[in-house]
């Protein structure tokens, strides 16, 4: 009996582990993370931040058109990486005198990928469909340059008031409120980019999604969309510049977080991943995966000047010039640097090719010793009297960390107290719309290639500036650059506007610039990144076996 | 039993109105708006928020919601004006409840399979084992457990894929992560009342009657060992049908959990509450079929029921 038992009980262990074992064996036969697909085709898989908006240009827009627009859809022209213009649906342009009329030539053989024609129309759709606050359109404001924009968005004036015209199927004309000399770089912009007239019409019908109506007049057009898990673009047959073209396929894959993109990287399920932690840096150091980019971002604290005592510059310039940005950039991260301007480090300035912010002196230096003079100076003797300030600052990692520094550096410097108000993403963002913070951290990345994208931020009636920052000199220096058609003087306007902000009334503490880790397949070839932002470009790249 | 389902089920709708109205107010309380994103400049946001009507007063926004949520609109997603709430649940839920099946497939079977080893062995060291097992597989959570076996089985050694859910082979990791716990505890539940049974007369009566070891507990022991069992897969299942978060997150699985925490970020007020009004659901009524499967098993309160009805 005992040993009939025991014999009955190992054939059950048996028979359990034999079910599971069978099972991993039959799954793990079954092929997974071959990018590569069918012989003599070039693809690759690309791993993206999780799915957010929509693939309508004029919709409401973040991460998941921004990769596709970079493959799939072709702007009126664009810079590339040497500052020149590369024509892309444009084949030239004509400006007038005083910079408020621009005529663009379409390209006569640009076709959609269905093989209809690109047409002056289908840019025209686009904006029109953005100026109605209904497609939720986040960039809708970036058309206001144009004649009656505003007016129409706000609903003062009607749509045929536009100052854009389509004198013909090739020819488009936009007349602008006033000059403006970085237009051109605005075109790259979504609602700047066509949309097909035929079949992209209100965001609720879901055109965007759907391979036969989502029409790309770019090197690769949408072939398979599945919500939450990729989408698939294919070498778009009809594109007037396909020879250039090498890839078959780009599969983008969505993630939810960056530590899950390194591991499908590990794993050889996909062949790109982008903005990984800076552990990942560390980790691959020296090997030819690694891919390090610039961010055209800046890390930066809005001093709240409603709230004493940092309504006093002598307070502000005291603790810009206490902290120690060297050693805060040791420890938050690798991929940081340090940086004294507004403007992005990796900025380059058109006029000269260099990078923007190497035009001028470095606004400031770091001084302990003159720190604790000014805190002297205006009134707080080794801080004696001073109020203990909150920073408030979005619960990311590298947030947290950096909180943690400034807290630690004010604090031995200047024997400041910084209370740290960790806050959830979004109800960051809205305090500091509302101005209710004051320390608050802020980055900016660029949404265009020109110094303006920083500068315009702190002008006393800019949305973005909630620190309470009132400068009518300030104001009056960008104005004028605004209508300075001569870029080695409209960049020295800059230059002065840059310094009154920062290096004289040290309206914002700079911190970092940023690196962007990322993690390539060593045998792709030719990507390329885009100078406006920094993300990284596809279309050009290749893949050899 | 008519009667009591009835009772049941109106005390379910109580709950669910109940829940909406508290996810409705708690949604607005936080701050934030599902307009709003980095670079979106304070004019736009108040111009869409204008047209989706998220400046009218709270209360004829939660009159407005409630109307269409009893004709079953639960709106369009704001965070994608294309795409409906309805559409989304419909998308996610087959992809979160065909894990939290195979889930409880496995637990059941694994951790009953365990149960009856631990009640029967005479082996000290598989007893020993398999409860030491237990312990730490009910210990270590979920997520610790999914990012373990990514590590172990997809970066290391390669067998698993990491993420997604485009073969087989990809459900392997998330399930077994998933299944950990539930099968620990099915495993020690059936064990312990396994044994217990096992002590009792009709089992010693049907030893004498000469029947082996495994007839006893398969034709006999395990129906009755196995009702606790039952009261604890029922919650289990509502729990693992709606969707785990966190495993969801870390192998990139496209379901419904990921997508409530998405919908939260966001600040995507239809969508997250689209979300909670069909898992409330959900949760309800499986515990209604559990609580009815429950009483209609036991003939005392089977009974119990049928004179209530009278």
């Amino acid at each position: 009996m005992k040993k009939t038992d025991r014999k009955r009980n190992s054939r059950m262990i048996s028979l359990v582990l034999a079910v599971i074992l069978s099972g991993v064996t039959v799954l793990s036969g079954c092929s997974y993370g071959d990018s590569h697909g069918a012989a003599g085709e070039k693809e690759i898989t690309v791993a993206i931040n999780s799915e957010t908006g929509s693939m309508d240009p004029a919709g409401s827009i973040a991460l998941t058109y921004l990769a596709y627009s970079v493959a799939a859809l072709d702007e009126l022209l664009t810079y590339d990486e040497n500052g020149e213009i590369e024509y892309r649906a444009a084949e030239s342009y004509e400006v007038n005198e005083d910079q408020t009329v621009w005529t663009f030539h379409l390209r006569e053989d640009a076709l959609w990928s269905d093989g209809s024609q690109v047409t002056s129309e289908d840019f025209l759709n686009t904006m029109t469909r953005a100026l109605d606050p209904a497609s939720g359109s986040g960039y809708a404001n970036y058309l206001f340059p144009i004649e009656n924009a505003e007016e129409i968005y706000n609903g003062e004036a009607d749509m045929d008031t536009l100052g854009v015209e389509a004198p013909d199927d090739h020819t488009l004309v936009f007349t602008l409120e006033e000059p403006c000399v970085y237009f051109l770089d605005l075109l790259r912009l979504p609602v700047y980019t066509p949309s097909c007239a035929k079949y992209a019409d209100s965001p609720e019908s879901g055109w965007d999604r759907d391979p036969q109506t989502s029409l790309a007049n770019g090197p690769f057009c949408l072939t398979e969309y599945v919500p939450d898990q990729y989408f698939v673009l294919e070498k778009n047959e009809n594109y007037w510049n396909k020879d250039a073209i090498s890839l078959d396929r780009i599969t983008y894959r969505f993630f939810d977080d960056t530590q899950s993109m390194a591991t499908a990287y590990e794993t050889g399920e996909v062949d790109v991943a982008t903005s990984l932690p800076s552990s990942v840096m560390e980790l691959y150091e020296g090997r030819d995966d690694l891919y390090v980019t610039d961010q055209i971002a800046t890390r930066y604290i809005y001093f709240n000047l409603n709230v004493e005592p940092l309504d006093d510059v002598r307070v502000r310039e005291a603790m810009n010039l206490a902290l120690d940005r060297e050693e805060l950039c040791t420890i938050v991260g690798t991929d940081t640097e340090p940086t004294y301007n507004l403007v992005a480090k990796y900025m380059t300035d058109r006029s000269t090719g260099e990078y923007f912010v190497d035009g001028a002196e470095q606004p400031f230096e770091e001084n302990a010793e003159r720190a604790r003079e000014l805190l002297a100076e205006a009134g707080y003797p080794n801080a004696e009297g001073f109020p203990t300030l909150t920073y408030s600052y979005p619960t990311l990692e590298m947030d947290s960390d950096t909180a943690q520094v400034i807290q630690q550096q004010l604090k031995e410097t200047l024997n400041i107290d910084i209370q740290l108000n960790p806050q959830e993403l979004q109800a960051n963002y809205s305090a500091r719309h509302a101005g209710d913070f004051e320390l608050c951290r802020m980055n900016w990345t660029a949404d265009f290639a020109d110094p303006y994208t920083y500068l315009s931020m702190l002008l006393s009636n800019s949305t973005y500036n909630c620190s309470g920052i009132h400068d009518e000199e300030y104001d009056s220096i960008v104005a004028q650059s605004d209508r300075e058609t001569d870029p080695a003087k409209r960049s020295e306007l800059m230059h002065q506007a840059e310094q009154l902000a920062v290096g004289e009334q040290f309206y914002i503490m700079p911190l970092y610039a940023m690196k962007s880790v990322n993690l390539v397949n060593p045998d792709i070839t030719g990507i390329r990144q885009i100078p406006a932002t920094g993300a990284l470009d596809y279309r050009m790249a290749d893949i050899g076996e | 039993m008519l009667r009591y389902t009835w009772k049941r089920l109106l005390t379910g709708l109580l709950a669910l109105f109940v829940l909406v109205c508290v996810t409705f107010f708690l949604v607005r309380l936080m701050p934030g708006s599902p307009f709003q994103r980095g670079a979106v400049s304070e004019q736009v946001v108040e111009a869409i928020e204008q047209e989706y009507g998220l400046d009218r007063p709270l209360t004829e926004q939660f009159a407005v919601y409630l109307g269409n949520l009893l004709r079953g609109d639960l709106g369009v997603s704001y965070e994608d004006p294309g795409t409906r709430v309805t559409d989304i649940i419909a998308r996610t839920w087959p992809v979160t409840a065909t894990l939290g099946i195979l889930v409880l497939a496995a637990a059941i079977l694994v951790g009953t399979a365990l149960g009856i080893l631990m009640a029967v062995s005479r082996r000290k060291a598989v007893r020993e084992v398999i409860s030491a097992g237990g312990m730490l597989a009910a210990g270590i959570p979920s997520f610790a457990a999914a990012i373990l076996l990514l590590l172990v089985f997809s970066v290391r050694l390669k067998w698993f894929p990491a993420s997604g859910l485009l073969s087989p082979a990809h459900y392997v990791l998330p399930v077994t992560a998933l299944a950990l716990y539930p099968t620990a505890v099915i495993a020690r539940m059936t064990g312990n009342t396994l044994a217990a049974e096992m002590e009792k007369e009709y089992v010693l009566f049907a030893r004498a009657k000469g029947l082996g070891t495994g007839r006893i507990i398969f034709t006999h022991a395990l129906k009755n060992a196995w009702r606790p069992v039952l009261n604890y897969v029922g919650p289990a299942s509502a729990y693992l049908l709606t969707g785990s978060f966190v495993v969801e997150s870390i192998f990139t699985i496209p379901g419904m959990g990921r997508e409530f925490v998405g919908s939260i970020t966001n600040r995507d007020y239809t969508l997250i509450m689209g979300l909670t009004v069909f898992m409330g659901t959900v949760v309800i009524l499986v515990n209604l079929i559990t609580d009815l499967l429950g009483a209609y098993l036991d003939p005392a309160s089977r009974r119990a029921y049928r004179r209530a009805d009278r």
